[in-house]
């Protein structure tokens, strides 16, 4: 469908990517920086991404800058940090209307977009580094962000099996770092960490909607002028392929619902021409609502709400989510292997297979029309060896067939169990 | 059939409606340049609709709370089959949600819509309710309802309405209660589908990559002849004072969440488009980032930007402004938001302020026609609320601030106002 993606190298490691659509009534451009995922460096990264979204040498103050973006009919700007396999992945960026809906002719889009590289390059400097009193709000910002991934149970349950599972590899580190690491920040730890990822991060930005690029490419291409990119450098994620033997752990709290969350080894990962024979069998277990573990587990057994199935294609893990009563848990967990056991048996019908593709497929295509979810689609694949559009997916997974996904199934060891159970055994 | 073109010349966008002979009202909107399409079936049946009449019947049907939920939940079965299997032919991906006044059956694709569309129309044209059914789902709704037991921010939500509201079914659990959904038999199920579903009572909105004329004419030979029957629902009389203005529960989390309830008067229908314009400006004057409130909040270090935000709670008898987020101080929070609000009523908001925020809603309205299903959603919704996209917008860009003024002093009454806190235990 996209047949006019246009490239632009900015400079060593920094590509600019335009994916023009005149069908959106928004554009949007997105700024993301990888960087190696660090014990060290991780509290320092995540936290500048929010600090640099809050203010900057044109606009001081929070207030100054939003009244700004107000007055660009609402335009919206967001940062976060998140991790894909061992990189974090550090984004700003900011959405608006297109330049014809404007009320008095404003270049909304090319403001936008100025507005976007003074917030990235241009903080509030004091002496040198940033202001003590933006790292101290950034600072209890995130702890309370942090503090939010235990006052969601799934969230939570998640991130701990992840976290347990890969205690010993980078993929273990929280996205955030710890609280600990967080309070423990001072103003030059926040400012060598954002100067450290301009100058050696991979980066990649996205234009999505609009087409007229030349201006902004221009004004990244200045503003990376100043910065000595010599060191950009590439990583590569480790990914363990198998496991001896499982892990299970317990964490106990007051609640009505216990949580169930296995973790897999998938022995494949990216580059691996097997993934998508992983991506369609993770599918036909847990991924859709006629998948076996919907099938079974929820409407056969009438175990749980939800069980699903997520595979991680960067990291090569698969997880199994699920809420049961606390008195379930061992009858959920035997139902869930038992699944995997059929699928690896070749237990499903050809049926069930060719459903899961056209479900996965479908899903694929809906991408192009929607702007987050093309900009998460391209961007994300940015460190990979190869980009594919969504059609391309599409073959991949239409390729597949009956032997890969049992071939697919067996490669899966478990490696941890985690489950979050009440303190009061019932 | 009756066609009506509703279109909007600045923005180049255009719907139609169509009042089907059977009372249907059906709502198609071409997106040119899509692949995708997004398809929702609902009815005017929500967990407020407990109580009602059937025509000329002086008789009340009481029903036991979650009824509408779980009818939603058992109307994917009929007696030939579930309606997920039958998308799983067709690559679709279904879902349905209940709220407080509707329930809605829908699905998003990019091939076979034709096929989509048949399975959507008919199974919810096809209930098939049996004790042997009914009772399975009780395990998986029971689940369901002790997630959301375990979630702060949902318990928190429902907390702020049973200290607002006194009789209005508003106040009670979606989902009703595991003792509740206990009660719920086939005959009951039927007593409501009868009531509720006749399509008198229900719409069928559309929107993406489709052709009218074929559309309509699988619409037409699908639909079932359907009675016009008359439901009338009771809704009890909610006086204008609230319960109590505090309430806690505590759970298992780090960092309390709260909301703060401003309790409106209102009628038992739906307020004026024109007011609910006002007060979609007046909340972004108020309370979004660039406004004072905001920035106070925050430089106090009471909220935080990932976790903060306010809306505009309405319905048929209801309509609260709603602040939650994640506070350390929670009584705090409350206490500036009451004093700022209670100095903005004595001075009203300024020239600038309003003039911004009629930009901020002119971009929110401007983004949603990206999307297909936002927009089917909100035309479901307006089919039932009796407005319209354009209509809004035109309310928008024509309000004025002494207007505004006076709808800022019927919204926010301090007197009338609650505040709930989940909040760590111990």
């Amino acid at each position: 469908m996209i047949t006019n993606k246009k490239n632009v190298q900015i400079c060593n490691g920094v590509n600019f990517t335009c994916i023009p659509n005149e069908k959106f009534k928004t554009s949007s451009i997105s700024f993301t920086m990888f960087l190696p995922l660090k014990e060290d460096m991780v509290s320092k990264n995540a936290i500048f991404p929010n600090l640099l979204e809050h203010s900057c040498e044109r606009y001081p103050s929070l207030t100054a800058l939003n009244k700004k973006l107000a007055d660009l009919y609402g335009a919206s700007v967001i940062a976060g940090a998140d991790k894909i396999g061992d990189f974090q992945v550090l984004t700003i960026s900011i959405s608006c209307i297109n330049d014809k809906f404007a009320l008095d002719d404003e270049k909304i889009i090319f403001e936008s977009a100025n507005l976007l590289c003074d917030l990235i390059f241009h903080p509030v400097l004091e002496n040198g580094k940033f202001r003590e009193s933006d790292i101290l709000q950034e600072k209890r910002q995130l702890i309370e962000t942090i503090d939010s991934e235990y006052n969601d149970k799934r969230v939570y349950s998640k991130l701990r099996c992840e976290q347990l599972m890969c205690k010993n590899e980078k993929y273990g580190i929280n996205k955030y770092g710890t609280k600990e690491q967080v309070e423990a920040l001072s103003s030059e730890d926040v400012y060598y960490a954002w100067k450290n990822a301009l100058e050696t991060a991979q980066i990649e930005i996205m234009m999505i909607g609009n087409n007229d690029y030349g201006l902004i490419v221009k004004r990244f291409q200045d503003e990376f002028k100043n910065i000595n990119r010599e060191n950009a450098r590439k990583i590569q994620t480790e990914v363990i392929r198998s496991c001896e033997k499982h892990n299970e752990y317990k964490d106990m709290m007051e609640l009505k619902q216990s949580k169930l969350v296995m973790g897999f080894r998938t022995g494949i990962a990216l580059p691996d021409d097997e993934v998508p024979a992983m991506r369609l069998m993770t599918a036909l277990l847990g991924g859709t609502p006629s998948s076996k573990l919907f099938l079974n587990v929820r409407e056969k057994m009438s175990l749980c709400y939800y069980c699903s199935s997520n595979y991680n294609k960067n990291k090569g893990i698969m997880l199994i989510e699920s809420g049961v009563e606390h008195k379930n848990i061992e009858a959920a967990k035997g139902a869930i292997l038992n699944q995997i056991e059929q699928i690896k048996d070749g237990d499903f019908s050809d049926e069930q297979l060719e459903s899961t593709k056209r479900y996965l497929s479908q899903m694929f295509e809906k991408v192009n029309d929607s702007i987050s979810s093309l900009d998460d689609w391209y961007v994300l694949q940015s460190i990979n060896e190869k980009i594919n559009t969504p059609e391309q997916a599409i073959e991949e997974i239409n390729k597949v067939n009956r032997e890969d996904v049992i071939n697919a199934a067996k490669k899966l060891t478990l490696d941890t169990i985690y489950i979050l159970t009440s303190k009061e055994e019932n | 059939m009756e066609k009506i073109e509703i279109s909007n010349k600045q923005l180049n966008e255009k719907y139609f409606h169509y009042k089907h002979p059977s009372g249907l009202n059906i709502y198609l909107y071409p997106k040119k340049g899509y692949s995708s399409i997004y398809a929702i079936f609902g009815t005017n049946f929500g967990s407020i609709n407990n109580k009602f009449k059937i025509g000329d019947s002086s008789d009340v049907i009481q029903v036991p709370d979650g009824i509408a939920h779980y009818l939603e939940h058992k109307l994917f079965e009929s007696e030939d089959g579930d309606a997920f299997s039958k998308y799983a032919k067709t690559g679709a991906s279904a879902n349905a949600y209940t709220s407080f006044e509707k329930t809605a059956y829908l699905f998003s694709c990019s091939k076979n819509f034709e096929e989509s569309l048949k399975i959507l129309i008919n199974f919810v044209q096809s209930p098939y309710f049996t004790e042997e059914t009914v009772k399975k789902e009780q395990g998986i709704i029971g689940q369901e309802i002790k997630m959301y037991e375990d979630d702060p921010e949902w318990r928190a939500l429902f907390n702020v309405l049973n200290a607002m509201y006194n009789n209005h079914p508003v106040k009670i659990d979606i989902a009703g209660t595991v003792e509740s959904i206990a009660k719920i038999t086939p005959d009951y199920l039927y007593k409501c589908y009868n009531a509720f579903y006749n399509l008198n009572n229900m719409s069928l909105c559309i929107a993406g990559n489709i052709d009218i004329e074929n559309t309509l004419s699988i619409i037409d030979k699908e639909l079932k002849p359907s009675k016009p029957t008359n439901v009338e629902t009771i809704l009890p009389q909610e006086p204008y004072s609230i319960v109590k203005d505090k309430v806690e529960e505590e759970f298992d989390i780090m960092s309390p969440i709260f909301y703060l309830g401003f309790k409106g008067k209102s009628d038992n229908l739906w307020m004026s488009e024109e007011k609910a314009a006002y007060i979609d400006i007046i909340l972004i004057a108020v309370a979004s980032k660039s406004s004072d409130l905001y920035s106070i909040l925050l430089e106090k270090g009471l909220i935080n930007t990932a976790s903060f935000s306010y809306e505009h709670f309405e319905g048929p008898g209801y309509s609260s402004i709603l602040f939650s987020g994640e506070s350390k101080d929670p009584d705090e929070v409350a206490k500036i938001i009451r004093e700022y609000l209670s100095n903005l009523l004595d001075k009203g908001l300024d020239e600038e302020t309003f003039i911004r925020a009629k930009k901020v809603s002119y971009g929110s309205y401007v983004k949603e026609f990206n999307s297909v299903s936002a927009l089917s959603n909100e035309m479901l919704n307006n089919s039932f609320n009796g407005r319209e996209l354009f209509k809004s917008m035109e309310y928008v860009s024509k309000a004025k601030l002494e207007k505004a003024n006076m709808y800022l002093k019927e919204i926010f009454n301090i007197s009338k106002s609650s505040l709930s806190i989940a909040k760590p235990r111990g």
